[in-house]
């Protein structure tokens, strides 16, 4: 057996709304799968099916070789699942909380062990809400893990935290890759899923829209760099022409981030074309644009969601 | 299933709401009601029968009047024969019955002047005294009156006694007979409960009430919005152990709960429990499942917490006044009392009133239980069709 997930044509309705539109996918044992998508995309509702949440309307799901429907409890004793917005019990110790969903499998892990593989030793006796909110995540992640499952899912483990408290968790996730569990995450941060995922499936509006590593995803897009500039004062119609014939300008800011966007930022997406660098470059510098800023970058999983949706990827 | 009620009754007793709902709020209602002397303020209700109707016998209804100014005591029309009015006792509608024989006042002067008295007349032997029937008023409240009524007594034979010695001289009465039993007195059907031994009964059921309702309520609505009805969900646990060890783990809160205000009631404010405390068991049980069962179905209801909290006193507070813990439901106007009555903390308070005070057995009061009974049926039934994870 080779694949610890696979869905086949799942379709979720919620009235006329198919939030779930026909998916399928593999996930490999022992990689770490990604699904990538805006909110609403169907990723929660599709990880849900999967834990048996929820029941498909249409489609087949098996999780380790077993049917969802049919052997359910077998598959609950041996995956671990962290739920997007799940808290824990106020008046227990973490330590007390993990006893507890320990006791509900046949095999578990100490407590303890746990505690320790997330960094939470020292807060054994801390109740859930006396922890940061990166702290209470990893925690998350550990009460998932008190089954020893051969399959973890964790539904948008880093939304909310800070960059230090991600960093932290990604190296979480990659210590429970390297114990050969198989992990499956939502995510909506590009980056996120280029450094964590082996395999990525990008989804939208229910439906999924590509799969593949992430290096294959970016390579298969037609933009190839990207050219983010900003001048001093706004392009006149000849600048924005010649910058136009060597690639596509945009004047519209996709980067949710980027808090330096102002009325004269703008983003010019080369093509595969090998001179497509060198022509852009030479009409900035013809064109008599004075500069403010000026930033090349290679295509990323941001220019692939874009290409591939026709949306830009929102918080 | 054990490992998950253990866990539970943690966290009841580490959540503030969770005692102060349990505990304080009843425990503070049993020192208020503890502390106030209620005999101090009611009035008892006492109806004459004067089977006499002389002088000597409205001078000691004359006796009573000091303790009617005071307002402890409130006449009522006097009932048509003695029977009727030990019925009226007996049913509550009166807290006392002064029964004056025919004879009263007249012994006193049977040496000679009125020789057709009766069969006692000359001999050591005195006809029978008034008697005071007592209902179902606090030992202290009885002491008082018992003790108006002997004053009375004492005084129509003192002024007796007196006219006589100015006519005949005759000293000898008073000296020969000690009078020991100038009153009599008769208990009637149940013995004698104060208020406040009324009220810390309403109490333990109103405690389990409020306590499994808004705590229950409250804590599923928390666990729905912290996703950990959901949690519980992905893990190999069955649901129904869930909802089992909730539930094992409210009950045996709500015995320990009963045991503390009861045992706070008899210990501190010298509440006296007549019935075995482990026949109120099945009420406090049944109960307990009913109102539960309704924090559920407002669980479902109730979109956050606070919300929960919110209704689960909309529901408890009304039924905590109308349902008898403070005032009998009998008071009520119109057809509200078959109403109030109905409410399942009505039956609940009833059972654990007859087992408490009346020394009832738990099968003794087996129409409250099973009315409590259909309560847990109906609303379970309702709790598990309305009931959301999500």
């Amino acid at each position: 057996m080779s694949e610890a997930i696979r869905v086949e044509g799942l379709v979720k309705r919620y009235g006329n709304f198919a939030a779930v539109d026909g998916v399928s996918f593999d996930v490999k044992e022992g990689e770490i799968f990604g699904i990538l998508g805006p909110n609403g995309a169907g990723k929660t509702t599709t990880l849900e099916i999967i834990e048996g949440l929820q029941s498909p309307d249409q489609g087949q799901v098996a999780v380790l070789g077993k049917d969802i429907q049919r052997d359910a409890n077998w598959i609950k004793a041996r995956i671990g699942v962290q739920l997007q917005s799940s808290a824990y019990f106020g008046f227990l110790t973490l330590h007390e909380i993990l006893t507890l969903l320990g006791s509900f499998y046949p095999k578990r892990v100490p407590p303890n062990e746990l505690l320790e593989m997330v960094g939470l030793a020292d807060r054994a006796k801390s109740r859930v809400n006396q922890l940061s909110i990166g702290q209470s995540q990893r925690f998350t992640v550990a009460a998932s893990l008190v089954n020893s499952p051969d399959l973890v899912i964790l539904d948008e483990p880093t939304t909310g935290l800070d960059p230090q408290a991600r960093h932290n968790l990604w190296e979480l996730i990659q210590a429970i890759h390297a114990r050969n569990v198989t992990v499956v995450l939502t995510t909506h941060y590009m980056e996120e899923a280029e450094l964590l995922c082996q395999r990525l499936a990008i989804m939208d509006r229910g439906r999924i829209v590509a799969i593949d590593s992430p290096g294959e995803l970016i390579s298969r897009i037609e933009t190839n760099y990207t050219i983010k500039l900003e001048s001093t004062q706004p392009l006149d119609d000849n600048q924005w022409n010649a910058l136009q014939g060597s690639g596509n300008l945009d004047r519209t800011e996709y980067y949710p981030h980027d808090q330096s966007r102002s009325d004269s930022s703008y983003l010019l997406r080369l093509d595969k074309n090998p001179e497509a660098l060198n022509q852009a470059i030479n009409c900035i510098v013809g064109s008599g644009i004075s500069l403010k800023h000026l930033e090349i970058r290679p295509a990323t999983l941001e220019d692939v969601f874009l290409e591939l949706t026709g949306n830009e990827l929102r918080d | 299933m054990v490992a998950l009620t253990i866990a539970n009754l943690k966290m009841m007793v580490r959540n503030r709401q969770t005692t102060f709902w349990a505990l304080f709020f009843p425990l503070v209602l049993v020192v208020v009601f503890g502390l106030f002397d209620f005999t101090a303020t009611t009035s008892s209700k006492i109806a004459i029968l004067d089977g006499a109707d002389t002088p000597a016998s409205l001078l000691l209804v004359e006796s009573l009047g000091e303790l009617e100014r005071r307002g402890l005591l409130q006449r009522q029309d006097q009932p048509a024969s003695l029977a009727e009015g030990r019925q009226l006792v007996a049913s509550g509608d009166l807290d006392y019955l002064l029964a004056i024989p025919a004879e009263f006042g007249k012994v006193a002067d049977s040496d000679g002047l009125e020789p057709q008295s009766g069969p006692a007349a000359g001999s050591d032997e005195r006809p029978a005294p008034p008697t005071l029937i007592l209902g179902g008023e606090g030992e202290e409240r009885n002491q008082l009156i018992i003790g108006a009524v002997r004053q009375g007594v004492q005084q129509t034979e003192k002024n007796l006694a007196a006219s006589r010695s100015a006519e005949n001289q005759g000293p000898e009465n008073q000296a020969g007979r000690p009078a020991p039993d100038i009153v009599a007195t008769e208990r009637v059907g149940v013995s004698s409960a104060t208020y406040f031994e009324m009220v810390l009964l309403g109490l333990v059921a109103m405690g389990i009430m409020t306590h499994g309702t808004i705590s229950i309520a409250v804590r599923i609505s928390n666990y729905r919005n912290l996703s950990i009805l959901k949690r519980m969900l992905v893990t190999p646990l069955s649901i129904w152990k869930f909802f089992a060890a909730e539930v094992t783990a409210q009950l045996l809160l709500a015995i320990v709960q009963a045991a503390v205000i009861l045992a706070v009631g008899i210990f501190l404010f010298g509440a006296q429990i007549n019935g075995n405390v482990f026949h109120m068991l099945p009420a406090v049980i049944l109960g307990s499942a009913v109102f539960l069962n309704l924090g559920f179905i407002i669980s479902a209801w109730a979109n956050t917490p606070a919300a929960a909290s919110g209704m689960g006193n909309v529901v408890t507070l009304p039924m905590m006044f109308f349902a008898g813990t403070f005032f009998s439901t009998s008071a009520l106007p119109w057809l509200l009392p078959y109403a109030a009555d109905a409410l399942p903390l009505a039956p609940m308070i009833t059972a654990l009133r007859d087992i408490g005070l009346r020394g009832a057995t738990a099968w003794e009061v087996w129409p409250q239980l099973a009315w409590l009974a259909g309560w847990v049926a109906a609303t379970a039934l309702v709790a598990v069709r309305v009931f959301r994870f999500s």
